[in-house]
């Protein structure tokens, strides 16, 4: 565990002088703390002897009580403090290391689980430094400093305390730690809750057509009785705790009372340290009412730790080295020379020996079933998965000298997952570079058959998109993600099957449209319909990770392979998917 | 009936949007709170009868240590007119009964307050923690009831997390206010002891004391508005800041082929930079606050002492009462303390009461017949749709005058482009929405006088996305329904080719599925729909045809099971594939939400009408001759 903590130095150092400082004011506060039991005791044991002047004593205690405000204030500042600007800065460790990470990432780590990292975990650390530090240090100073105040007055009561005092300790840490498996607990039904909750009404239209509500309800009743019963849990161990350990304290008072009281009326001792005595034994009993949660607190940050360093400890997944030879300016020739590639962690081939080459101004489709490796020859292409050293090349350097950010930004690649950010359209278009013209984006946005849609909206390029906005269809989606690559004039246009959900006029004229506007330039496409690769120089038929055949159209449907027989299937209508889309009348 | 059908036009969603905040205090939302307490009411008397008891032996204890061992016992200067409850007398009396020493009576009446205190204190604390959790548990039922019989027409306008967090954090919300409440009870019972026994002491000191109050009180209400609104700041940019960070992972790939990092560490940096801002600057004002009442308590115990000594002196106090005083200081001002803690919670519960009676009142429903007809043990299946109009928002109309008839035992399909209105005209045929414009009839009878619940029985309706319960194979196909026998559910999944899947799952019927059903393939869970409205063998099928991808082979094994699914049972398809198209009996072409036209495939396309230019368009492109 104190490894783990350990590892965390590194983010508390540039903050270490105004943590220790912190720490040692709390030492200062504590001992102006006991300044009052002892200044009090002072005060009665001045009038007990019938000197009824304890203006001294009194502006002591006021004295004592003003520095000790200053000296804890300043103290829980810093040590605050400290834990806001650690959490700030893994905020800022993590995102910056995120957005580096790549597919391989992504997928062993859900964004759910980075989420939970980044704020769960993060905050856990938060707490610890800057609430278990202050917790575990007030701990150690009220004991030292309540304990040497009582052995002062009295060794031998103080002795006294050591019988019920380590039962006082357990009971505490018992109960604490039984505290915080409630907390948990109760915080995990209510969870519960709240998914049950969300998934009954997510189906409701189902239940209702079922007639299932009754059903339904009485399931509901379990996991809220659930609820009520870990919630009422967590109340039995609160309330015991609160009325059972200041009751074990109690027995040190009964010790003073019995024994204090015998050595005072022995005139062993003066009432005034018999007071003082009372409040001391609070004084240190008090802090360990938290002992467990600051034992559940160290714990549960550790692993938070060592979950945040699982993530920081890792390399960037695509590294960006250029060798510093490439042109500044790709042209459009590509070459592929023995791709093969795998996935790590899977011992299957999804590229196998692929090789080709794409001439300058030339168009090249890609075809082939669900999983024979597209778009993992595509994403290789602008470097989302790294392949092996020389096998492809652009302009004649192989693609990984090249600076990262030319690469993607020269060879623009629409992905075929149609993504676009909670903000307005024009931003989502202009992403790669927020100062764009308006001119621009209209006209990307005409090349992408999306410029009705937009004058449709009353906000036209300023409409939010997304969750808080409008909810664009598919195909909408996939027309903006067009337009978001088509704006950049890429020397290289990569789209890998972003017609899914247009409809094959549209996606007929968007590309006629393309052909005109990109005669001297590079374009690759991925697609299932025979209708778009036709109109491609080359196309290429992907089976199992290899080139299984490769032609014109007419060379293709001439072969009758796979090709031919796709052509044939599409053109009967077998796999329907547009009919229902097709517009009408529009 | 014509008004209760209006309504979903001037009903305001938004406000299930709006973002209370809760400035007042609604003594009507109080109120209305305490009916979910009423069934336990006599937990809570009981309740209040064990804090006073409580309270009061939480004040013996001072009074044992000040009055009876100092006063009494040390100093013998005990003075007659302080109340010490008979203690002194007690212990006197104990004494002389026992032979032992009055110490150590004292200390034995010291265990007993103790024990007393405590036991009443945790008895106290756990009926009113039963009576608040029970009263709360019982107010999620009537809201999860009321949610769950809300028609279609409502979750269409409102998002379910909206919904959902009323009956979990709202609800949660109310318990800490009621809880605080009852806390208060117990902090006031024995500031009042102590401020009495204090007053009969000595008016002057107490006076002097309680005119602390007031500035304790102003720097705590002060400080928890301060706060208030800073927590709020804090909560808003940390929900920025997560959004931006789970946006950003979401659509990585996008950034990164943007080369949008640095721009984008820019942005977060900003909000995180705002939300530390907020952070430090509540931190700031907190522990300025944290350490102000002990401070004040301390200086209180100084105030004491110092006109104690004088007091002492004049013999008008006595040394038992000066510490007494300083041991009542801690219930004089803990109070204030929190009440103060209390005004937060008190106002975010009213806007959570807010929103809960909301959802509670939200009245909307759909129209029950007063007289629902009875319908025979089997209907025939004839379905006719006689000139019905229909409009979710008055503006837009989504079906007019629609008018068909379907034979008993006839497949129909229904066809149309998106938003012609198919998926709206099966849902009136499952009574989701009310409709008032013409008439639906099930042999014969006015879908109007049938309740829905018995139509719903009759009409199998399966829906492209549909819900998966979270239970066994088994449970998902009979849906809590008797009659349907493990052999009945097992003979239906054979039929719909969904017995083979089934039983290579590893419990097969037994198998656990989740919610949503994600551990099962999209063709799995169709054909397990298929299975399920197979088994409850509605006399009417309506199917919404899913558009996902599926694999050949599955896409086969469902088309088959389609077949026989619809096997002389009237059946509404809304279909998607051609296949299924063709097999209908009769085709229904919706267009604009109106019936365009109605026939057998080949009658249609003879017609060479709409349908025909469906039909057709994705063929146009196709010049390649034909083989």
């Amino acid at each position: 565990m104190l490894a783990s903590l350990w590892r965390l130095r590194h983010f508390i150092y540039p903050y270490r002088a105004r943590w220790f400082a912190g720490i040692i004011a709390f030492g200062f506060a504590r001992g102006f703390e006991v300044m009052v039991p002892i200044l009090m005791a002072v005060s009665i044991n001045r009038i007990a002897e019938g000197n009824f002047d304890v203006t001294l004593p009194v502006l002591g205690i006021v004295g004592a009580v003003s520095l000790r405000y200053l000296v804890v204030t300043y103290a829980r500042y810093s040590v605050r403090k400290t834990g806001l600007n650690v959490a700030f800065d893994l905020r800022q460790r993590l995102y910056n290391d995120l957005q580096d990470q790549g597919a391989e990432f992504f997928s062993k780590y859900t964004i759910g689980d980075m989420m939970t990292r980044a704020v769960a975990d993060i905050s856990l650390i938060q707490r610890l430094i800057s609430m278990g530090t202050i917790l575990l240090v007030i701990l150690v100073y009220a004991t030292v400093a309540g304990y040497a105040a009582m052995l002062y007055y009295s060794p031998l009561l103080t002795a006294c305390m050591l019988i019920p005092m380590p039962m006082v300790y357990w009971y505490a840490l018992y109960s604490s730690r039984r505290m915080g498996i409630a907390s948990r607990e109760v915080q995990d039904r209510l969870s519960d809750m709240g998914a049950h909750v969300q998934e009954n009404l997510s189906g409701i239209r189902t239940i209702q057509a079922m007639v299932q509500e009754e059903n339904e309800i009485k399931r509901f009743s379990h996991t809220n009785q659930a609820y009520a019963d870990a919630f009422y849990e967590q109340g039995r161990i609160n309330s015991a705790m609160t009325a059972w350990m200041p009751s074990l304290a109690d027995i040190c008072v009964l010790f003073i009372l019995g024994y204090g009281g015998y050595m005072v009326l022995q005139g062993q001792m003066p009432i005034g340290n018999f007071v003082a005595f009372i409040t001391l034994v609070n004084m240190v009993v008090q802090p360990f009412r938290v002992a467990g949660f600051i034992v559940n607190l160290f714990q549960r940050a550790a692993v938070a730790s060592d979950r945040l360093h699982e993530v920081m400890d890792l390399e960037p997944e695509i590294s960006d080295a250029p060798s510093g030879s490439t042109p500044a300016q790709i042209q459009g020739d590509i070459v592929i020379r023995h791709l093969s590639y795998r996935y790590p962690g899977s011992d299957q081939t999804v590229i196998d020996d692929v090789s080709f080459e794409v001439a300058k101004g030339e168009t090249v489709a890609i075809m082939g079933r669900v999983g024979m490796g597209k778009t993992t020859l595509l994403k290789q292409l602008v470097r989302l998965l790294d392949p092996a050293p020389g096998s492809i090349y652009v302009d004649g350097h192989d693609v990984r000298d090249y600076p990262l950010a030319q690469v993607r930004a020269q060879m623009a690649l629409v992905p075929q997952d149609p993504f676009l950010f909670g903000e307005p359209l024009k931003d989502n278009l202009t992403y790669d570079d927020p100062n764009r013209a308006l001119d621009a984006i209209w006209d990307a946005a005409t090349s992408a058959d999306l410029k009705n849609t937009i004058e449709e909206f009353p906000e036209q390029l300023n409409t939010l998109v997304g969750e808080r906005g409008v909810t664009l269809s598919g195909g909408q989606k996939q027309r903006a993600t067009l337009a978001r690559g088509l704006i950049r004039h890429a020397p290289v246009l990569i789209l890998d099957d972003c017609f899914s959900a247009v409809d094959t006029e549209t996606e007929e004229h968007i590309l006629s449209e393309l052909k005109r506007l990109r005669q001297q330039q590079t374009t690759l496409l991925v697609s299932h319909r025979v209708s778009t690769a036709r109109h491609a120089d080359r196309i290429y038929v992907l089976e199992d990770g290899r080139i299984l055949e490769n032609g014109t159209h007419d060379e293709l449907l001439a072969a009758k392979g796979y090709y031919a027989e796709l052509e044939r299937v599409q053109r009967e209508g077998a796999e329907d998917e547009d009919f229902a889309r097709a517009r009408v009348g529009v | 009936m014509a008004e209760t059908s209006d309504n979903t036009n001037k009903r305001d969603y938004s406000m299930f949007e709006a973002d209370l905040s809760g400035q007042v205090l609604n003594m009507h939302l109080l109120g209305r709170l305490l009916t979910w307490l009423k069934p336990y009411k006599y937990q809570l008397i009981i309740s209040s009868i064990l804090v006073l008891i409580a309270s009061t032996f939480q004040v013996l204890l001072p009074i044992i240590i000040s009055l009876v061992a100092i006063d009494h016992i040390f100093r013998n200067e005990s003075d007659a007119d302080t109340p010490d409850f008979g203690l002194i007398e007690l212990n006197t009396w104990l004494t002389d009964l026992s032979g032992l020493h009055p110490l150590i009576i004292a200390c034995a009446m010291y265990a007993v307050a103790r024990l007393v205190w405590a036991v009443t204190g945790h008895a106290h604390r756990m009926t009113l923690i039963g009576a608040v959790i029970n009263g709360l548990r019982d107010m999620r039922m009537d809201l999860f009831r009321h949610l769950e019989t809300r028609p279609s027409s409502f979750y269409d306008r409102v998002a379910v997390g909206r919904v959902m967090t009323r009956v979990t954090n709202d609800v949660e919300a109310l318990y800490e206010m009621l809880r605080g409440i009852g806390g208060l009870v117990g902090e006031f019972v024995p500031f009042f002891v102590a401020l009495t026994v204090m007053l009969a002491v000595d008016v002057q000191l107490t006076l002097i004391l309680l005119m602390v109050l007031p500035l304790l009180a102003v720097v705590t209400l002060y400080f928890r508005r301060i706060t208030r609104h800073l927590f709020r700041q804090v909560r808003q940019t940390l929900s920025a800041l997560n959004q931006n960070m789970q946006e950003n992972l979401a659509g990585l790939q996008v950034v990164q082929l943007s080369d949008r990092q640095d721009y984008n560490l820019k942005r977060y940096t900003d909000i995180n930079e705002s939300n530390r801002d907020f952070e430090l600057r509540s931190a700031r004002v907190e522990t300025l606050y944290g350490a102000f009442n002990d401070s004040l308590a301390h200086i209180a115990i100084g105030v004491i002492i110092y006109y104690g000594a004088v007091e002492i002196m004049e013999m008008r106090m006595t040394m038992g009462e000066v510490v007494l005083f300083t041991q009542f200081i801690g219930m004089l001002f803990h109070p204030v303390v929190v009440l103060g803690e209390q005004t937060n919670i008190l106002f975010r519960a009213m806007a959570s009461g807010e929103r809960i009676f909301q959802a509670i009142d939200w009245d909307e429903k759909i129209h029950e017949p007063k007289n629902p007809a009875t319908l025979p043990e089997r209907l025939r299946g004839e379905v006719k749709f006689q000139h019905v109009d229909f409009a979710y928002d008055k503006t837009i109309p989504v079906l007019k005058d629609v008018s068909f008839t379907i034979a008993p035992g006839e497949k129909l399909a229904i066809v149309g482009p998106t938003g012609s209105g198919k998926s709206t005209l099966i849902r009136l045929l499952g009574r989701f929405y009310d409709f008032v414009d013409g008439q639906i009839f099930l042999d014969g009878v006015d879908l109007n006088h049938i309740h829905s619940h018995d139509l719903r029985r009759r009409v199998g309706v399966v829906l492209q996305d549909f819900h998966i319960f979270s239970g066994s194979i088994y449970d998902n196909i009979a849906l809590g329904n008797p009659q349907i026998t493990r052999e009945r559910a097992v003979e239906a999944a054979k039929t719909v080719n969904a017995h083979d899947f089934i039983t290579s799952l590893a419990d097969g019927y037994d198998s656990e599925l989740t919610e949503r059903g994600q551990n099962l393939s999209q063709g799995q869970r169709q054909l397990l729909a298929f299975a399920r409205v197979l088994a409850a063998d509605p006399e009417i099928l309506v199917l919404d045809e899913a558009t996902a991808n599926i694999d050949t082979e599955t896409e086969l094994l469902i088309q088959d099971a389609l077949r026989r699914l619809t096997e002389g049972r009237t059946s509404i398809l809304i279909a998607h594939r051609l296949q299924t198209i063709q097999e209908a009996d009769r085709v229904l072409v919706l267009h604009h939400g109106q019936v365009e036209e109605l026939g057998t495939h080949e009658e249609l396309l003879a017609a060479e009408g709409l349908y025909h230019t469906l039909h057709q368009l994705q063929f146009q492109d196709d010049d390649a001759p034909n083989p």
